[in-house]
C-alpha cells in the first residue's frame, strides 16, 4: 500500500513538473494564435480556437523586419562559417599532432572558453570603436566569432580524436596526399560533428543580445533580439504580436537543438558553455 | 568529459613520414622546417584570440587605470589616474550594495538550480517510460528557449492585469486575491520573476547531465547495497551522491559563473528596476560604461568583476584539466 501511494505520488510530482517546464512555453505559441480579443481576458482562454494567424502578420509586417531577419542570418551563418573554418584548422593540428606549446594551447582554449564576456563589453565596444566597426554588421560578426571559437575547436577536437588515425595513414600509404586523406577519408567522417557544433555556434549567435543593443545604433543594423527586446515598449500591451514575433524567433532555435540535444549534455560539461 | 576521453591511447600521434633513402644532407633543414609548419594551422586561432581577446583584456585592465570619458575619447586623449577608478567605486556605497546582491542572487540562483536540477533528474529516473519522454520533451522546450524568448513570456505570464499566473493564484485561493498584483512593484519580487526565469532555463542542462551521470554509476553497487538491505536513502547518501560528487561541482561552478554575470535576462525585465533595485554588477557597469560613458569606472568595474570570478574559475579550470586525460 504505501508502495502503490509512493508510485501515484511520484507521478503526481512527474506531471507537475512537465506542466511547470512546458507551460510557459505553450502559453508562448498559444497566446500567438490567438484571436485579439481572446487575449486580454480576465479568465484565460487556454485553447487558441478558432486559432488565427494575424497577430504573426502584425509582427512579421513592422516596419524593418525582413532587414533584422537578413542581419541575423547574414551575422549568424558568417560566425558559422567563420569559427568552423578557423577552428577546424586548429582542431586537426591538436587531435593528430603532438608538438611542444600544445598543451599551453589547450589551456588558452579553455581559459578563452571560461572569458566572462558581459564584463568585457566596455573594452571590446572602445576596441570596436577604435577599429570604426562600431554600428558595422562585421563588429558583431568578429564578436560572436570570437565568443563561439573556443568551444567549436574544443568540440571539433574531440570528433576528430574519436575517429581513428588509422584510416588517414592507410589513405596515405595508397598515395593520398594529406590533405586528399582529410577531404575524402576524415571529413566525411567529421560530418555530424561538425553539423552539431555548427549549429551550436549558430545559436549562440542567433540569440546574442547584450553587444547586439549596445554595438549597433542604426535601427536598420538591429538583430532580431534587439528587435524583440523592443518590441514590448513599441508595442505597448500587444501581447499577441509580441508572443508571435517570439514564437517567430525561437523556432528555429527549437528546430536545431533538437537536433543536437544528446550531443550537448557530455559535450557542455566538457566544452563547458551554456547552450 | 566523453570527448576527451576517447582522444587517449589512439594512433600514432606524430607524423612524420619516413622516407626511406631520402638524402642525408637537407634532411634535418626539412625536419625543422615540417616541425616549424604544424603550428600553421594555429596562426589563425592565435591571431583571433590575441586580437579579439587578449587586446580587450588588457585595454580593460590600462583604461580602468585612466581617466575615460566620452571626452578623453573624442580626443584621444590619455589620462592615467593610477587606482582612482578603483578608489572611487569601492568608496561607493551603490556599488557594495550591487556587489551584495550579484553575490545572494548567484547564491540563490545556484542553489535552486542544483537542487531542482537533482530532484528531476532522480525523478527521470523513477517515472515509468511515457511520462519520462513527457519529460525530457517539456525540458527541452525549456532548455532551448533562448534567454531573450524566456524573459519576454516571463513578464507576459506574470502580467498584472491578465497573467495567468495572477488569474492562477486567485482562482487557487489559498494565496489570497491576486487580481491587477503587480510583480514589478518591488525589488524582491522582481528578483523572484527573473529567479524563476533563470532556474527555469538552466535546470534542464543540470539535470540531464545528473541523470547521465547517474546511469553511468556500475548497477552492480546498487544491487550490491539492496542485498545487503540498504534503503533507498541510504543508497543515494551513500553510492549516488559520491559518484555524482566531481559532476556537481563542475555543475555548480559552471552555474556560478553564468548565474555571476547575467545580463539578459535582468535587462530585458526592468532595465534594473524599480529603482535600480535589481541592478547588478553586470548591469551596473553598462549603466556606468554605456549609458553614463564614464569608461574608466566601468572598466574597474569590470576588472573586479573578473577577479571576483576568478575565485570560482580557478577551481573549475583546474577540476576541468584533471578530468582531461591528454592535458
Amino acid at each position: 500500500m504505501p508502495r502503490r501511494l509512493r508510485r501515484i505520488a511520484i507521478n503526481a510530482l512527474g506531471v507537475a513538473t512537465i506542466l511547470a517546464f512546458a507551460f510557459p512555453v505553450y502559453w508562448m505559441a498559444s497566446t500567438a494564435f490567438k484571436q485579439p480579443g481572446d487575449i486580454q481576458t480576465y479568465v484565460p482562454k487556454f485553447v487558441p480556437f478558432p486559432p488565427t494567424l494575424d497577430n504573426f502578420t502584425t509582427a512579421v509586417t513592422r516596419p524593418y523586419f525582413p532587414d533584422y531577419l537578413r542581419n541575423s542570418l547574414v551575422i549568424s551563418i558568417s560566425t558559422v562559417l567563420l569559427a568552423l573554418v578557423v577552428g577546424l584548422l586548429a582542431a586537426m593540428a591538436i587531435a593528430r599532432a603532438r608538438f611542444r606549446g600544445r598543451k599551453s594551447f589547450l589551456l588558452l582554449v579553455v581559459v578563452a572558453q571560461m572569458a566572462p564576456f558581459e564584463a568585457l563589453l566596455i573594452p571590446m565596444y572602445l576596441v570596436l570603436r577604435q577599429a570604426n566597426l562600431l554600428n558595422q554588421i562585421p563588429a558583431l560578426i568578429l564578436t560572436y566569432f570570437i565568443f563561439t571559437l573556443p568551444f567549436t575547436i574544443w568540440a571539433l577536437r574531440g570528433f576528430i580524436a574519436g575517429i581513428p588515425a588509422d584510416l588517414e595513414e592507410a589513405a596515405m600509404v595508397d598515395g593520398a596526399n594529406r590533405f586528399q586523406a582529410f577531404w575524402h577519408v576524415v571529413l566525411p567522417l567529421l560530418a555530424p560533428g561538425l553539423v552539431a557544433t555548427s549549429i551550436f555556434a549558430f545559436i549562440t549567435a542567433w540569440n546574442e543580445f547584450l553587444y547586439a543593443y549596445v554595438l549597433m545604433r542604426d535601427t536598420a543594423n538591429f538583430t532580431l533580439p534587439v528587435w524583440l527586446a523592443t518590441f514590448r515598449t513599441a508595442f505597448g500591451t500587444d501581447w499577441g504580436g509580441t508572443m508571435a514575433a517570439s514564437t517567430l524567433f525561437t523556432l528555429p532555435v527549437l528546430v536545431f537543438f533538437l537536433l543536437i540535444q544528446n550531443r550537448m549534455v557530455g559535450g557542455l560539461t566538457a566544452g563547458s558553455v551554456k547552450g | 568529459m566523453v570527448e576527451g576521453q576517447a582522444e587517449a591511447g589512439i594512433g600514432p600521434a606524430v607524423a612524420t613520414p619516413r622516407r626511406n633513402g631520402a638524402p642525408a644532407r637537407g634532411r634535418s633543414a626539412v625536419r625543422t622546417a615540417r616541425r616549424l609548419l604544424i603550428y600553421l594551422p594555429l596562426l589563425p586561432s592565435l591571431f583571433a584570440f590575441i586580437v579579439l581577446l587578449g587586446y580587450p583584456v588588457l585595454l580593460a585592465v590600462l583604461i580602468s587605470l585612466q581617466k575615460m570619458g566620452l571626452r578623453e575619447l573624442v580626443q584621444r586623449t590619455t589620462v592615467w589616474i593610477g587606482l582612482q577608478n578603483y578608489a572611487a567605486i569601492l568608496a561607493d556605497p551603490t556599488f557594495w550594495a550591487v556587489a551584495v546582491r550579484t553575490l545572494a542572487f548567484t547564491a540563490v540562483n545556484v542553489g535552486l538550480t542544483m537542487l531542482v536540477g537533482t530532484v528531476v533528474a532522480l525523478l527521470l529516473g523513477a517515472l515509468g517510460r511515457w511520462l519520462r519522454l513527457a519529460l525530457s520533451i517539456s525540458l527541452v522546450l525549456a532548455w532551448a528557449t533562448p534567454a531573450l524568448t524566456a524573459s519576454v513570456i516571463f513578464q507576459w505570464l506574470f502580467d498584472s492585469k491578465f497573467g495567468v499566473v495572477n488569474w492562477a493564484l486567485t482562482s487557487i485561493g489559498i494565496f489570497g486575491d491576486f487580481t491587477n498584483h503587480s510583480w514589478f512593484a518591488t525589488g524582491l519580487s522582481t528578483f523572484g520573476v527573473i529567479s524563476l526565469l533563470i532556474v527555469w532555463q538552466a535546470v534542464p542542462f543540470v539535470a540531464f547531465s545528473l541523470r547521465a551521470g547517474i546511469l553511468s554509476i556500475p548497477t552492480e553497487q546498487y544491487e550490491a547495497a539492496r542485498v545487503d538491505g540498504a534503503s533507498d536513502r541510504a543508497i543515494f547518501r551513500r553510492i549516488t551522491l559520491p559518484s555524482l560528487l566531481p559532476l556537481i561541482l563542475i555543475l555548480t561552478f559552471l552555474s556560478a559563473i553564468w548565474d555571476f554575470k547575467v545580463f539578459t535576462q535582468i535587462w530585458t525585465v526592468r532595465q534594473g528596476g524599480p529603482a535600480g533595485e535589481t541592478v547588478t554588477l553586470a548591469i551596473y557597469a553598462y549603466l556606468k560604461g554605456i549609458t553614463g560613458a564614464q569608461y574608466g569606472l566601468a572598466s574597474a568595474v569590470a576588472v573586479v568583476m573578473v577577479v571576483l570570478l576568478a575565485f570560482v574559475l580557478i577551481p573549475y579550470i583546474r577540476t576541468m584539466l584533471r578530468t582531461q586525460d591528454d592535458l
